[in-house]
């Protein structure tokens, strides 16, 4: 599984992007099992956002929800901080 | 319609979902918690906002009954590393400065904004009639980040390696209780030029707090904008330069500061809600352009012109730079004549290629 992130503005307004590949990982269960209940929370549109809160894209294997500050979902949130750790 | 050229990919308004209401309904009689939670989260929220706006409309509509206070009553929290708000009340207006500088810091910072809108334009607070000055500290872990969620102000203490804490420029401080400004004034739309406007505002007028705290004129200020917020070893010496946009920093991890200065670098994009952190550069500039021209002290009169636009009831919440540059002649006019001033603010539109007439 592929997961990827797309953090934009932000009061830098400096965009971010990282990404995990799942295969081989051992820990690829936790991802995928993270990453599901993200895809299946959504939403596939942005929702509102606020002055200068950091705007995310999740894609998982093409399908991509988003998310805004800073009403993220503890999935999200957990989601956005590991690939953005760890990602490449 | 100039936000037609941004695809602005998908955003909405702030306070605005995109998601119909009908379906947020459905989603939030959903069995499944994953579903209904989210969706019961933003009904509420929207709902919270709608009054929000009508409180404010009605307040801004009827005269405030007495004067207000001509003194700032700020409470900083701290969300202890986490992401919920308000947090722990740590600190009141009648609290002397405690331990924890960042605290210390947000309550100054408070207090400088508080101070400029009072003694240079009269406003009492960032509603005109007294508003109480919340801000949250310790948002987050390594959040590197500052935000106004609409009510209050919100502070990340940054990585510590990229970005320092984000109460440490005044500026900051100021750009974040501007959006509140904005929200209670002009309230323009986040989103493709007036988005880019409101972002200019807020730092056109985080700027002035801190000239005004320095005691500095126009061609003393530096003119940055988050000086003193970047790692010790980034590249660059603030996150936008209003003198110079597209200088403030050139790092190999952050890359190179993108704003342009005038409309042949006008940004296209559907990212950061049609890119309101780029855009902002050209009317930053021509703030600039008008402060320096004037000369003396920027809040006096080029602040006065951009904020008699910003409360005087004639900018629309979608106003492109067109609008907004035209208005600020004609603002020009009305307070100083048809002299320097007005001459000045010609001036600066043209240099940046925005229209006026």
């Amino acid at each position: 599984m592929r997961i990827q992130v797309r953090r934009t503005g932000g009061f830098a307004g400096i965009e971010r992007r990282a990404e995990v590949d799942t295969s081989g990982r051992p820990d690829a269960a936790a991802w995928e099992g993270l990453a599901g209940r993200v895809l299946a929370a959504g939403p596939d549109t942005a929702p509102a956002g606020v002055p200068d809160g950091f705007r995310y894209e999740i894609t998982v294997d093409g399908r991509t929800v988003h998310a805004a500050d800073p009403r993220l979902t503890e999935d999200q949130r957990e989601l956005v901080s590991r690939l953005l750790e760890e990602g490449a | 319609m100039v936000r037609g050229m941004t695809t602005n990919g998908g955003f909405q308004p702030v306070f605005c979902t995109i998601v119909p209401p009908h379906i947020l309904d459905r989603l939030s009689q959903h069995e499944d918690p994953t579903l209904h939670e989210p969706a019961r989260r933003t009904l509420e929220h929207d709902g919270a906002l709608r009054t929000q706006r009508r409180v404010t409309a009605a307040r801004t509509a009827a005269a405030p009954a007495g004067t207000p206070s001509d003194q700032p009553d700020r409470t900083i929290f701290d969300a202890g590393h986490q992401e919920t708000l308000p947090g722990r009340k740590v600190h009141t207006e009648k609290d002397k400065p405690g331990k924890d500088a960042t605290v210390n810091r947000a309550h100054a910072g408070l207090g400088a904004t508080f101070e400029l809108y009072l003694k240079a334009y009269g406003r009492h607070s960032i509603d005109g009639a007294g508003l109480p000055l919340n801000a949250t500290v310790h948002y987050g872990e390594n959040y590197d980040n500052a935000f106004w969620n609409g009510e209050q102000m919100v502070f990340g203490d940054g990585d510590g390696t990229t970005f320092l804490d984000f109460t440490i420029p005044v500026d900051v401080i100021g750009h974040e209780l501007t959006h509140g400004v904005t929200q209670y004034t002009a309230n323009l739309d986040y989103q493709g030029q007036s988005g880019a406007l409101n972002e200019s505002v807020s730092d056109v007028f985080g700027s002035l707090i801190k000239q005004y705290a320095l005691g500095q004129s126009a061609d003393q200020a530096d003119w940055l904008i988050g000086a003193g917020l970047l790692g010790p070893h980034i590249h660059g010496e603030a996150l936008r330069s209003m003198k110079a946009p597209g200088t403030a920093y050139d790092d190999p991890n952050l890359g190179k500061d993108p704003q342009p200065a005038t409309m042949d670098g006008y940004v296209r994009t559907s990212q950061d809600n049609g890119g309101v952190h780029l855009n902002s550069g050209i009317p930053n500039h021509a703030f600039y352009l008008v402060a320096t021209a004037i000369g003396g002290q920027a809040w006096e009169k080029a602040g006065q012109i951009w904020y008699d636009v910003l409360t005087g009831g004639e900018l629309a919440s979608d106003a492109d730079f067109a609008d907004f540059a035209r208005l600020t002649a004609a603002a020009a006019k009305s307070r100083y004549g048809d002299g320097e001033e007005a001459k000045a603010v010609l001036g600066a539109w043209s240099q940046v290629k925005v229209p006026t007439s």
